[in-house]
């Protein structure tokens, strides 16, 4: 019994890496964490970090868009939590791909403690006229001269 | 008889041009220590994946068998999150 109820204690670690549509707000974002967040504390188990990877430019186009909002969670819970959390995540129209795999087993809650959220830049979006051939110091300088020039014109 | 004699020796005939041939691979995460497969890291497992994104097999990058199935399953979560290319096609 002692055995039994030690164990109950312990949680697996999962992460779960969603990407959302690139043209959603902050706002957004904050509920879709907020309601991945209530599912994990719902099940028991606890929300460890948010990882905002920003804008990235996805590998093949995901709805037609070329570019996403990458999100990664690292979570505590068991085998149900994820389950619920896939299933909110597939119900929300603004998540287009999710996955999610096992970090750990038998891991102590109180042994670990919640991190910050993380929201890095992602890639740069570059306009399409920089790429015609030019060398990058290039394009800054011609793009500086453009900007002088609207300036006097100004 | 002498079919089997006949397919033994060029056997041993291009095993032996083989040797010597080219440098011994080493698998690079079991060199550098500090160095994980995970299916996030899309920068390292690039390099394990041709232009056309098809997976490169462990004769050819040096894996070994351990890291090369992980290789192989991070690559393919990878694809699942859009992170890797299931396949480039050319127009």
């Amino acid at each position: 019994m002692a055995h039994k109820s030690s164990a109950a204690h312990l949680l697996r670690e999962y992460e779960t890496l969603f990407l959302v549509k690139p043209d959603v707000t902050d706002e957004a974002v904050e509920k879709i964490k907020e309601r991945i967040r209530a599912t994990v504390a719902k099940d028991g188990g606890k929300v460890i970090k948010f990882t905002h990877w920003g804008k990235k430019k996805t590998a093949f186009p995901v709805l037609k868009q070329p570019r996403a909002l990458f999100l990664h969670v690292d979570y505590l819970g068991s085998a149900k939590a994820v389950a619920e959390v896939e299933r909110n995540l597939s119900i929300l129209e603004d998540v287009t791909k999710f996955m999610t795999t096992k970090i750990a087993e038998g891991v102590d809650p109180a042994a670990r403690e919640v991190e910050e959220d993380v929201k890095l830049a992602g890639d740069e979006e570059r306009p399409r006229v920089e790429r015609e051939g030019e060398v990058e110091g290039d394009a800054a300088a011609t793009r500086a001269e453009d900007d002088n020039n609207q300036g006097q014109q100004a | 008889m002498p079919k089997t004699e006949m397919k033994d020796a060029p056997r041993e005939a291009s095993e032996g041009s083989r040797r010597g041939f080219g440098r011994r691979k080493v698998c690079r995460f079991c060199t550098e220590k500090n160095l994980t497969v995970d299916f996030k890291d899309a920068a390292t497992l690039k390099s394990y994946v041709t232009e056309r994104g098809k997976i490169i097999p462990r004769r050819i990058n040096g894996n070994c068998a351990k890291h090369q199935r992980e290789v192989a399953t991070a690559i393919k979560r990878a694809r699942m999150v859009a992170l890797l290319p299931y396949t480039v096609l050319h127009g």
